[in-house]
């Protein structure tokens, strides 16, 4: 008893809490700098989720000659319609929960959930930055990184499909079990053009976490061109772009949604569940922009740029390391915006492809295509070596 | 038999017929004003003007008998040019009206300058002749001068189908104006058919007055129930309901309706209007009505009550028949009555019967094949089902009888509602003995029944389940005519 | 007789099939668009109604919410002629006529427009013989700065109540049948 008391006295805590900080100190800033890391990086893909919502909306308007949605207003302040997410958020909330009555109650729930986690838990692998040095400590600009990052990131976004099959088979309603079938065929297919697009340009550069990819893509070719993905696979880059446009059922391919005619997976959703959903696409639109110009842009590469400064040939620009490591994440992240810009406006300027042309594509276009790339790939850098 | 060449194809006439009826008949329509194929001829509106070969001037059609080889033109620039002129005549001090007109959509006035006028007036409003207008002329009729074109159908239907001369023309020149004889009214029994044969909208019906526009009704044949004469007719009615009856000319019975068989689609719709069944002074909705009319009928019937069955003059044959049907087969009566024969012939000289029921002469057939007995043997009963006209006109207490209605009665205690002929099938067999078929023209009220389904529901309750075949073998054994 | 006509459609060429050509002159279009929208947000054709009104040329601005004008004396023009209901493709005019002690001798008794069934096609301003509807109201009808009740589907069924008025500094003319009325009758009751 005497001994519990003695635990709980201010001082004993105090000596406890020093020694802890003492003998587990780089544990401690480890915590601290995910947890930053974590709030900052989702904290950015959320709202730019949010702002690509009214993007997608201000966007097609412009390309129609529209004004878009510009009345949601907080005291008269409309603020060029920033807010209607806000109150596109707050009506999802605020509508009612509906579960048809033939529904499998629990798989009808957890389905938007699934179909959100698996795309949100690969940003994890995925490196905003280079490193800052404080001095003192020096963070890594990703959350978490492993060797392995690429196949992890393959096997733990493949499972998306899961929401959005779960979502149409427990639905109970005939129309979004046919979409889910759908989804189902074009999805899987796709998913097997992104891998093999992606191969080559792993295998020259024989790096297979991200980490290690963005890093082995700086310098330059011939002096002149950016040592990026783009340049050495050009071929690689069209079959990704156009197999991740299908993959995430966005237009040119979104026969399984078809939200002006046909009915897509999660015809019964509402409320909150819809939104689930159709966050998860935009959460994917940025993991796809993200994938693509780490793969093909050099990542947070900034071209001529290394760790002290600009390094044009003969030139040598010093720079401070605060403003190199400020210049690498506005790169990556003005990448990131650029491709979701054109994933969106791909939308509004191609029309809808029928599914049959859609498999078509995949297995009797792309699938060869990418099979041949890979192989020359692979001939070229045998060669080489 | 003379040959005659209109429009460059060649027709075979009958003697002394006009170039307008040949013409008529093979499918070349002229227009006309003042020609009615059931009127003498007057030949004043000049609308009709053919161009004949070898004949200097234009001719009108309606009075030009045509003569063999004969060469008739009825659409050349000089026939048109013609009626172009004709029609300003005619409408040179016609108001403009149309929007305030009932004969808007039937006006041969505006048919034909659709044809042929496309024209402004060429005089000035102020100097257009004015005449009387919404002239109160009889009890069914309103003339307005002002639309007249003085073709005189009016004066010489007067003249020569009711033989009553009414009207005439008075004044003269274009100051002319049909009129009616001091201290009189056009009240014959046939004045509606003016309105009718009135080919713009000077006489126009009281009754029609400015309720709905006549190119919006549909309108379905039948037969007139007021008189055992069974005029056809033509029921015109828009969105489930009647608007007004126009005759069905045909050569058989009728050219023209009197003025009652019009008004007889009053019954349908009107404040004493049955829609509700009432039994034991209570209104039921139709199925819980029958229910508890069974109930009455199995009680009666358990008891061994005397049931009386009424068949009707005013029912179709298939509704006297299930009627007879349900007494005789069903409740095991032999208490069946039906009125006597009774004469039949037109009174006037026009359409309108001395025997004033539609349907007597089958009924009386039903009686004699069946042996069933006259009113006058009904001496007493218990309980009495038969139409509501009928049992009217008997002594017998009315708390007693179920009466089968059109019309709401508060002496009853019991009423069916059922549908008129307006609104279900029914038979007739007419006094010339020419079987018609009346046709649903407007949907009944919910809670109607037909006497026929009725009676066939009743027999299901009391787990008859009678066949069409056995219903409609009464049509073997009458004896009829048709039309073809 | 059924009329056909057919189309032959020519294969695609190379350069068609493999579409990034094609994408890309599609994207030429869209982004054309675009960027002149986004630097130049005046030349959008679209109107902010309420805030902005542009009153367009001819009978396109009278396509507000219908009225019966009326006559000098406050009667209104409609003579119940039922042209306007007989035209209408949405079926959504109700007229029941009526006799009347002047000399135009007709009314209606009942008009009622169900603004909710209207298509706002204006036919029935075309067909009016009397020129008594018109839509030149400036309201629109059930919106939120209609003269009458607001948001309410009440507010969509116009009655004689609603229907019949005069706006502001409006001059009465004499077509139809009011122009009847005063000249032509009024010279013979004299």
């Amino acid at each position: 008893m005497e001994e519990f008391i003695k635990i709980l006295s201010p001082e004993y805590i105090n000596l406890t809490l020093s020694n802890i900080l003492l003998n587990h100190k780089n544990d401690i800033y480890l915590i601290i700098e995910t947890v930053l890391k974590i709030a900052a990086f989702y904290g950015g893909i959320m709202s730019l989720a949010g702002l690509l919502t009214i993007g997608e909306r201000k966007i097609s308007a412009l390309m129609q000659d529209r004004i878009g949605p510009n009345r949601a207003n907080i005291f008269k302040f409309t603020l060029w319609g920033l807010f209607h997410p806000m109150a596109d958020g707050i009506k999802m909330i605020m509508k009612e929960d509906f579960i048809p009555k033939n529904a499998s109650k629990i798989l009808f729930t957890i389905a938007p959930v699934i179909s959100m986690v698996p795309v949100l838990v690969v940003f994890a692998f995925i490196p905003f930055g280079n490193y800052l040095d404080l001095g003192f400590y020096k963070i890594n600009f990703i959350i978490l990184d492993s060797d392995l990052s690429f196949f992890l990131l393959i096997a733990i976004s493949s499972l998306a499909i899961y929401g959005t099959f779960l979502g149409g088979f427990s639905s109970g309603n005939n129309w979004g079990i046919l979409g889910a079938i759908r989804a189902q065929a074009q999805m899987i297919s796709y998913e097997v053009v992104v891998v093999l697009s992606v191969l080559p340009v792993i295998m020259i550069y024989s790096a297979s976490s991200l980490s290690d990819l963005t890093l082995k893509q700086s310098g330059t070719i011939l002096g002149i061109i950016p040592n990026w993905g783009i340049f050495v696979q050009p071929v690689s880059f069209l079959i990704f772009f156009t197999a991740a446009l299908a993959e995430n059922k966005r237009t040119p391919f979104d026969v399984v949604e078809g939200e002006s005619e046909i009915i897509g997976y999660f015809i019964e959703h509402g409320s909150m569940r819809f939104a689930a959903f159709m966050f998860a696409e935009y959460v994917e639109i940025i993991l796809f922009s993200m994938l693509a110009s780490i793969f093909f842009f050099g990542g947070w590469q900034v071209p001529y740029l290394n760790d002290q400064g600009f390094n044009l040939g003969s030139f040598f620009i010093p720079i401070n390391h605060y403003l190199i490591v400020l210049m690498q994440l506005a790169s990556f992240a003005l990448k990131t915006v650029f491709f979701s810009v054109l994933v969106i406006m791909i939308r509004w300027t191609l029309p809808r492809f029928r599914f049959d042309q859609i498999m078509r594509l995949c297995w009797a276009n792309l699938l060869p295509i990418s099979v041949l790339n890979l192989l020359l790939t692979a001939l070229i850098i045998r060669g080489i070596k | 038999m003379p040959k005659v060449i209109i429009d460059g194809k060649e027709f075979i006439a009958k003697e002394n017929e006009t170039v307008l009826n040949v013409a008529e008949r093979n499918g070349i329509y002229i227009p006309r004003y003042c020609y009615h194929p059931a009127l003498s001829i007057a030949g004043n509106c000049r609308m009709c003007l053919v161009e004949i070969e070898k004949m200097p001037k234009l001719q009108i059609a309606c009075a030009t008998t045509v003569t063999d080889g004969m060469v008739i033109h009825t659409q050349t620039e000089k026939v048109k040019k013609a009626r172009q002129d004709v029609l300003e005549f005619l409408l040179l001090n016609h108001p403009l009206d149309c929007p305030i007109c009932d004969q808007v959509g039937e006006c041969y006035l505006q048919d034909y300058y659709m044809e042929y006028g496309l024209k402004k007036s060429r005089i000035d409003l102020k100097d257009k002749n004015r005449k009387p207008k919404r002239r109160d002329i009889g009890k069914h009729l309103i003339l307005d001068n002002e639309r007249c074109i003085l073709c005189t159908r009016c004066v010489r239907f007067c003249e020569e189908v009711t033989k009553t001369s009414e009207l005439f023309i008075n004044s003269r020149g274009d100051h002319s104006f049909i009129d009616i004889k001091t201290e009189e009214k056009l009240d014959n029994d046939y004045s509606l058919n003016i309105a009718d044969i009135c080919p713009v909208g000077a006489f126009t019906s009281k009754d029609f007055r400015f309720k709905e526009r006549v190119y919006r009704l549909s309108s379905t044949s039948s037969i007139c129930l007021s008189c055992a004469t069974g005029c056809k007719i033509k029921v015109q009615h828009n969105n489930g309901k009647i608007y007004r009856i126009l005759p069905d000319p045909n050569i058989y019975t009728n050219t023209w309706i009197c003025d009652n068989g019009r008004m007889s689609y009053k019954i349908t719709a009107g404040p004493d209007r049955l829609t509700k069944s009432i039994i034991k002074s209570e209104e039921h909705h139709l199925n819980k009505a029958i229910i508890k009319l069974f109930d009455i009928l199995k009680e009666a019937k358990e008891k061994n009550l005397k049931i009386a069955i009424l068949l009707s003059d005013y029912l179709s044959i298939e509704d006297n028949f299930a009627l007879y049907y349900l007494g005789f087969e069903i409740l095991k009566t032999d208490l069946i009555y039906a009125s006597k024969e009774k004469e039949q012939k037109i009174e006037d000289g026009i359409l309108i019967n001395k025997d004033k029921t539609p349907n007597s002469n089958a009924v009386s057939q039903i009686s004699k094949l069946y042996g069933i007995k006259k009113y006058e043997d009904l001496k007493d009963c218990d309980l009495l089902i038969g139409f509501y006209d009928d049992i009217e006109k008997l002594n017998i207490p009315k708390n007693k009888s179920v009466a089968l209605s059109y019309k709401a009665d508060k002496e009853y205690d019991n009423l069916i509602a059922i549908k008129t002929y307006f609104e279900t099938e029914g038979s007739f067999i007419n006094w010339q003995y020419f079987l018609r078929k009346t046709a649903p023209s407007v949907s009944a009220p919910t809670d109607t029944i037909s006497v026929y389904d009725l009676c066939l529901k009743i027999s299901e309750l009391f787990g008859y389940y009678p066949k069409e075949k056995e219903l409609n073998k009464i049509f073997n054994e009458l004896k009829y005519k048709t039309e073809d | 007789m059924i009329r056909t006509k057919k189309i032959e459609s020519k294969p695609l060429n190379f350069f068609e099939k493999i579409y990034i050509i094609e994408v890309i002159r599609g994207f030429s279009v869209t982004l054309k668009h675009f960027f002149i929208n986004l630097f130049f947000p005046s030349k959008i054709p679209t109107i902010s109604y309420p805030e902005e009104k542009v009153l367009l040329p001819g009978n396109a601005k009278l396509k507000s919410r219908h009225r019966i004008k009326l006559r000098s004396d406050g009667t209104p023009k409609c003579v119940a002629c039922m042209m306007c209901s007989t035209i209408c493709p949405a079926d959504c005019i109700h007229i029941e006529a009526a006799e009347t002690e002047t000399p135009v001798e007709k009314y209606p008794k009942v008009f009622n427009i169900d603004i909710s069934k209207c298509v706002m096609c204006g036919l029935c301003v075309e067909a009016c013989p009397e020129d008594a509807i018109s839509m030149d109201t400036n309201e629109i009808a059930g919106g939120a700065y209609s003269r009458f009740s607001n948001f309410q589907k009440d507010g969509l069924f116009l009655t004689k109540n609603e229907l019949f008025i005069k706006l502001k500094d409006e001059k009465i003319s004499k077509l139809g049948a009011a122009n009847r009325l005063e000249n032509e009758y009024g010279e013979r009751n004299d």
